[in-house]
């Protein structure tokens, strides 16, 4: 019994005055969805007997198994009081911390909630949550008090315990309400104190200052909630009643004579009733008098709760009589209590009635918007009101209006994209044909059936004239069939037309101000858009056509082209939505990303972004389970992307796509979308990749006992291993200092090279410069080819000096003397934060002569084979030796380089050359080539070799047996470097997060625990003002990071919600080739050590993982293997 | 002699017998399985988790012990221990089931990274991931060959993965400096070579930035020196032409 038809909502749409938006919001499983099934019911879309089983507005399979809501999905009800008929358009949202951006999504539009909450359980995490996104958005509240019948069946309370313990929910959450006044009222004084230092010099003008705390004047009393002011509801949405306290109030004002007014005030508190003197007197809890609430309510309801569990007949039928009740047959003889109980009670007390009254009573008609939410909507970030350019403040005035005159302008907030099967959109769906329509494939059919006729006759000639007749007979029912089958294949045509995309996204949004017509040309504004910039680039007055408008950043232009009525699971087409409506929107997929205002003004300003309770941040790499398959990941990951406001997606430089959510359930949730609506594939999930970087440290002095190195006697070490761990091999001789000097094969040139640690400023310095690098790179590339210096760009000149002067600021000592002079190249990638110093004695081509401009173009001696030299350097850089990851933080010196043998040679060469005169200028043509070649080609790699060969013929006696020359010189550069790193202490850096917590006082200690676990460190830990809540400022390595927030959650059970940001690189201090070698170190730490250490650990796994050799036996215990032999 | 029946014969079990013959005589020794290996490359440095037995034997599986003047005529002494280590060293060894397993899988990845390393998706210019290779080498069931080595075998698997997946090898970005007379000529020669011309600009030289694949740089490279006789000259500007940083998918 549909009892209200599309036009029926259609008229009442108009009535902007009537109109609720309403959310409802709880913590997980405190009745939501079984309360909007209730309210649902009264509309008679679903049969009042399934309210709280069915759970309509759990559309989605998933949501119907676990039994939670996992999206916000909106049903527009009717609802009539008296002579007035309401429209409420309800947002039922999820509970669970996951989904928490959904509740977000759902707030935003609307102007009230219901906060929800189990009597029972009392204030949850959640509840907290909830609470404090309404208060955020400036939305009015009204509480339920959901699940009493728990109180009385499951925790078998008296009525007058009952009272306390509500009270007690009550105060709660007053409590949680105040705090949150209260630290708005002192954010509000802060901001107020910083701004009065900022401009002392307003203070001078009219403006009084209040220094009081502004708490004690400001009158909060309407925040609170109170059954005495009519918006607290207590009900138990599974046995659909609920009751506010005017109800009984009326009831009783005739039944004992009492006013109503004073009945409404002393109903709820500590008041009782004085039958004999028909008074009501204030109740002194010592002498046992029950109060009002207990007597005239709680009892009632308590004693049919009994009869009916009891199962006394006499009593029920009493009861109902004296309530004047009729209870169908059906209900009455069933052997279950609730099934009663909820006959009796949902016509005793209907939940929809005293839900929906407050509703409508209390909270606010889309026309009452507060003139600080509009602005607070219409500023985004720091933003304030009166910075925004006056045509739109201007605007202001028409949100306040919610007109919906044709002059006025239409502002829609898209707050997010959700996907729905395209066959479940009106216009695809199959609907009852129409007269014509069956006549006409009727005749269709028949002249079909002739046709078929005919032609079977043509066949079969022969056959006898009956057989026709039975023809005749059977193909009809043959074609009834056929037709059937056409009605099916022919309705869903629309769908496969759009193929690739079978789900079509609506936008789920509100309109705040004038009237969405389909048809409409309208402005999308992207949440980066900026008025000031359209009134900038578009002369005022501008009225050419939407379409050749001038482009402007984050804002497209677009038709409305279709507008739905959101009914739950279904969608109803409309032609147009006055103000003050929830609607769903089709047809902006290429527009709208997630969330965006709509707007047929530019100078509307976009609305601020929804703030989400839960930044994403579980993260997994996700990939399709046949290789093959990766383009249609991509493109459903696109998708999810837009139908999920919380969802974030990266592609990593690995290549990896990292999909992050906001938690377990929620990444479930997100998988299963993949997997079956948006990609189709089958997909395997994993742990994401974690980067390191390799650097080395100055020795330590003191060893793992804190004792003091070389003064500890050595033990007779089993393993020698610290000696032949870095397995020098023959010819490279290692000095003192970690100097390395390594021969070409070919014996013709000798590098000595050094590594050294920079400091860690400097490193920061090179990390935080690496364009500045990049674009002094570019500029010697140019520079050497010759083209004008003159292109040089007098600011990327200066930043270029200032990075050098910071970086001489901070090598200053002996060591480092005259190093920044010297440096010759940034690698890896040419631009990374490890440095090759050339402190050769004829060095001359320092990456500062580009900037000097002085790049000088004569050939230096060794100019062609220096870029083989940078080249080993790039490499060596580029995969450090212990697992291949990329260096950070060294400086390689090359001391010396002796090419001498390699000069003879050539020399010699070139004589010979000479005197054959096979090519008379080879040489210098050559020479003046590679110069040019000069630090362009850094990377060139082993494909040097033969381009030297190309251009130096002289070379080619030298490519002997082991190849070109300069690709040995590059080899050999590379493995000085890698051993130079060897011989001096080596140390893993591992990613680190920040980590910012909140949870509240009772939890620290458990968030401690965990962070400690997974070798968190705590920076800070600070009380936020005027709230019970710490804030802890924490690191962790990127490498514990997996699986954080989980436990997080569940360890504090959800009172504690981290965010993790990527921050540093930090050295992890424990040396992973680190053995026992002293006494005290065998006493610690065992013979094996393999238990502490961290970087070990690390460096095995990343090894592993690249399929590198790893340390580690294959099987730990040789007697412990499985002795007996397989055939036995 | 007792008859060979199953109920006397004993089994070894959990026993890996290394042998060297010297001096015309075979010696063996009893190890533990899955040791050896591990003690050759230096993992296992305790000598007893290795060694069943520090006698040295003509035939374990029978236990007999090698005389005292062989091995003396053999190695020169008869400490067995030292003995001992000299076979371990050097005899020839059974490669046992887990050594040969974890021998196998090492290159399997060693290979996979190779492949993960040098190609990239054609469609996105990004690398795919180390895992997702080893799953397409799964696919198309590739078998790692022990004596081969891993960049060959890489090379061979990228040649396979194509005609499975979108997998390229990453391109390698050139400029070729030619003098223009010869230039127009040799530009004719290096087309088919060339994958994509990115830019062009005929000046005072013919310049050309292009990409290439890098199995045809030898090629594209004794081109360019036959013809332009030393003239002409080419830079690697990028080894692998990848997208390089993350991004968010909006």
């Amino acid at each position: 019994m549909v009892l209200n038809s599309l036009d029926k909502m259609i008229q009442l749409q108009k009535n902007t005055a009537n109109i609720r938006n309403i959310c409802v919001l709880a913590h997980v499983d405190h009745g939501k969805t079984t309360l909007a099934d209730c309210l649902i019911s009264s509309n008679g879309i679903i049969s009042s007997r399934l309210a709280g089983k069915l759970r309509y507005m759990d559309s989605r399979e998933d949501e119907q198994v676990r039994g939670i809501t996992m999206k916000s999905s909106a049903i527009s009800l009717h609802y009539a009081k008296g002579e007035e008929e309401y429209l409420i358009n309800l947002i039922d949202s999820p509970g669970h911390v996951d989904f928490s951006s959904e509740v977000s999504t759902a707030v935003r539009i609307c102007d009230g909630c219901i906060i929800v909450v189990d009597a029972v359980e009392g204030v949850c995490p959640q509840t907290q949550a909830v609470l404090r996104q309404a208060w955020l958005e400036n939305i009015r509240p009204v509480l339920v008090i959901n699940k009493i019948d728990r109180l009385i069946v499951e925790l078998k309370f008296t009525p007058q315990e009952a009272y306390s313990h509500l009270k007690n929910i009550l105060e709660q959450i007053n409590a949680l309400t105040g705090a949150l006044f209260t630290s708005k009222v002192l954010e509000e004084r802060a901001e107020r104190e910083t701004e009065s230092q900022v401009n002392p010099n307003s203070e001078q003008g009219e403006q009084v200052y209040d220094w009081s705390t502004g708490l004690e004047d400001t009158d909060d009393s309407h925040l609170y909630f109170s059954p005495d002011q009519g918006n607290v509801v207590f009900t138990s949405a599974i046995d659909g009643w609920g009751f506010g306290i005017e109800h009984f109030a009326e009831i009783y004002s005739q039944k004992i004579g009492i006013k109503k007014e004073v009945l409404l005030k002393t109903l709820w508190g500590d008041y009782y009733i004085n039958t004999k003197a028909k008074k009501i007197m204030k109740v002194d809890q010592a002498k046992g008098k029950k109060p009002l609430f207990v007597q005239l309510i709680l009892e009632n309801i308590w004693s049919l709760y009994d009869a009916v569990l009891k199962k006394d007949k006499e009593k029920i039928d009493k009861i109902v009589t004296s309530l004047g009740l009729k209870i169908g047959a059906r209900e009455a003889r069933h052997s279950d209590p609730k099934v009663q109980i909820n006959a009796i009670c949902s016509q005793w007390l209907p939940i929809s009635q005293a839900v929906l009254a407050m509703v409508c009573q209390k909270l606010p008609s889309p026309l009452d918007i507060t003139a600080e939410r509009v602005e607070k909507l219409m500023c985004a970030g720091s933003q304030t009101f009166d910075s925004l350019p006056p045509e739109t403040q201007a605007l202001k005035a028409a949100f306040m209006k919610c007109g919906s005159e044709d002059t006025a302008p239409v502002i829609i907030f898209v707050s997010k994209m959700f996907a729905v099967d395209a066959k479940a959109l009106p216009q695809n769906k199959q609907r009852p044909l129409t007269q014509e329509e069956i006549a006409e494939r009727h005749e269709r059919a028949r002249r079909r059936h002739a046709e078929k006729l005919a032609a079977a006759q043509g066949q079969a000639p022969l056959e006898p004239t009956q057989d026709g007749s039975a023809l005749e007979t059977s193909p009809q029912g043959e074609e009834l069939k056929g037709d059937e089958q056409e009605v099916e294949s022919e309705t869903p045509k629309p769908v496969p037309q759009e193929g690739t995309d079978r789900e079509a996204f609506i936008a789920f949004a509100r309109v705040f101000s004038g009237v969405a017509r389909r048809g409409k040309k309208i402005f999308v504004l992207g949440p980066k858009y900026s008025p000031l910039e359209f009134l900038q680039r578009v002369p005022l007055g501008f009225s050419a056509p939407l379409d050749d408008l001038p482009p402007v950043p984050h804002m497209a232009c677009c038709t409305l082209e279709n507008l739905y009525l959101l009914m739950g699971r279904e969608l109803e087409d409309l032609e147009k939505v006055p103000p003050g409506n929830v609607l769903g929107i089709g047809g902006l997929q290429d527009f709208v990303l997630k969330s965006a205002t709509l707007s047929t003004l530019p100078s509307c300003p976009p609305f601020i972004p929804l703030n989400f309770e839960a930044t994403p941040i579980v993260r997994v790499a996700v990939e399709p389970k046949h290789p093959s398959e990766m383009p249609q990941l991509v493109r459903g990951m696109k998708l999810l992307n837009q139908a999920d406001p919380c969802v974030q997606i990266l592609i990593q430089e690995t290549g990896e796509h990292v999909l992050v959510t906001a938690g377990e359930v929620h990444l479930q949730r997100c998988l299963d979308d993949l997997k079956e609506r948006f990609a189709k594939i089958q997909i395997s999930v994993s742990e994401p990749i974690i980067p390191f970087r390799e650097t080395i440290t100055k020795p330590p002095t003191v060893d793992m006992v804190n004792e003091e190195i070389g003064k500890q006697q050595k033990v007779a070490v089993i393993h020698q291993t610290k000696e032949d761990q870095n397995r020098i091999p023959e010819g490279i001789q290692v000095y003192s200092g970690g100097l390395i000097t390594m021969t070409t094969p070919n014996k013709l040139a000798t590098l000595s090279v050094r590594a050294m640690p920079l400091p860690e400023e400097v490193t920061q310095i090179l990390e935080e410069n690496s364009d500045v690098i990049r674009s002094m790179e570019q500029l010697i590339s140019s520079l050497n080819e010759g083209k004008n210096t003159q292109m040089i760009h007098q600011k990327t000149q200066e930043k270029i000096w200032e990075f050098k002067g910071k970086l001489e600021q901070h090598l200053t000592g002996r060591k480092w003397r005259n190093t920044v002079d010297q440096i010759w190249s940034f690698g890896p990638r040419k631009c990374g934060p490890n440095i090759l110093v050339n402190k050769s004695k004829d060095f001359q081509n320092s990456v500062w002569t580009g900037p000097d401009g002085k790049a000088s173009k004569e050939a230096s001696r060794y100019r062609d084979l220096g870029n083989s030299i940078v080249s080993g350097f790039q490499l060596a850089t580029l995969s450090g030796p212990m697992c291949e990851e990329p260096l950070m933080g060294v400086c390689f010196v090359l001391e010396e380089w002796d090419l001498s043998k390699f000069e003879d040679q050539t020399a010699s060469d070139k004589q010979n050359q000479e005197q054959s005169d096979l090519v008379k200028e080879g040489q210098g043509e050559g020479e003046t080539c590679s110069g040019r070649d000069e630090h362009q080609d850094l990377q060139g790699g082993c494909s040097e070799p033969s381009e030297k060969k190309a251009s130096q013929k002289g070379e080619s006696s030298l490519t002997d047996c082991y190849g070109p020359f300069s690709g040995q010189l590059i080899a050999t550069m590379k493995e000085a470097c890698r051993y130079a790193l060897q011989v001096k202490p080596q140390r893993l850096m591992a990613a680190m997060y920040t980590c910012d917590i909140m949870a509240t006082s009772d939890v620290l200690g458990r968030v401690y625990a965990v962070l400690s676990k997974r070798e968190g460190r705590v920076l800070q830990e600070e009380m936020k003002e005027g709230t019970d809540m710490f804030i802890i400022k924490a690191v962790l390595p990127v490498a514990e990071s997996f699986g954080f927030a989980d436990e997080i959650r569940k360890r504090t059970s959800g009172l504690a919600s981290p965010q993790l940001i990527f921050s540093h690189w930090e050295i992890i201090p424990s040396d992973p080739f680190w053995v026992p070698t002293t006494e005290e170190e065998y006493l610690h730490f065992g013979e094996k050590a393999d238990s502490e250490n961290q970087a070990r650990k690390y460096m095995n796994a990343v090894r592993k993982r690249k399929g590198l050799y790893v340390e580690e036996k294959i099987v730990e215990h040789a007697e412990k293997q499985r002795t007996l032999s397989k055939n036995k | 002699m007792s008859i060979f029946t199953p109920t006397n014969q004993i089994r070894l079990t959990n026993v890996a017998v290394v042998r060297m013959k010297r001096a015309g005589k075979r010696f063996e020794i009893a190890c533990y399985k899955n040791k050896v290996v591990g003690w050759r490359s230096g993992v296992e440095k305790d000598l007893d988790e290795v060694l069943q037995t520090h006698s040295v034997f003509v035939n374990v599986s029978k236990g007999q012990v090698a005389k005292k003047e062989d091995l003396i005529s053999a190695f020169g002494t008869d400490d067995q221990t030292e003995i001992c280590k000299q076979i371990l060293t050097k005899g020839e060894v059974q490669v046992s089931d887990k050594e040969r397993h974890t021998q196998l899988e090492q290159m399997f990845r060693d290979i996979a990274t190779i492949v993960a390393d040098k190609c990239v998706n054609p469609e996105t210019k990004r690398p795919y991931t180390v895992i997702l290779i080893e799953r397409a080498m799964k696919d198309i069931h590739y078998s790692v060959k022990p004596n081969k080595s891993t960049k060959q075998q890489a090379l061979e698997v990228i040649k396979q993965l194509k005609e499975k997946m979108k997998i390229e090898r990453a391109h390698m970005r050139l400029r070729f400096i030619l003098p223009v007379n010869e230039g127009k000529k040799l530009k004719e020669k290096l087309k088919p070579l060339i994958k994509v011309i990115e830019s062009e600009d005929y000046g005072q030289q013919l310049d050309i930035v292009c990409l290439i694949d890098p199995g045809c740089f030898r090629e594209i490279d004794e081109l360019v020196k036959k013809e332009t006789k030393g003239k002409g000259s080419l830079e690697v500007l990028s080894l692998k032409d990848v997208e390089e940083g993350d991004e968010k998918l909006e």
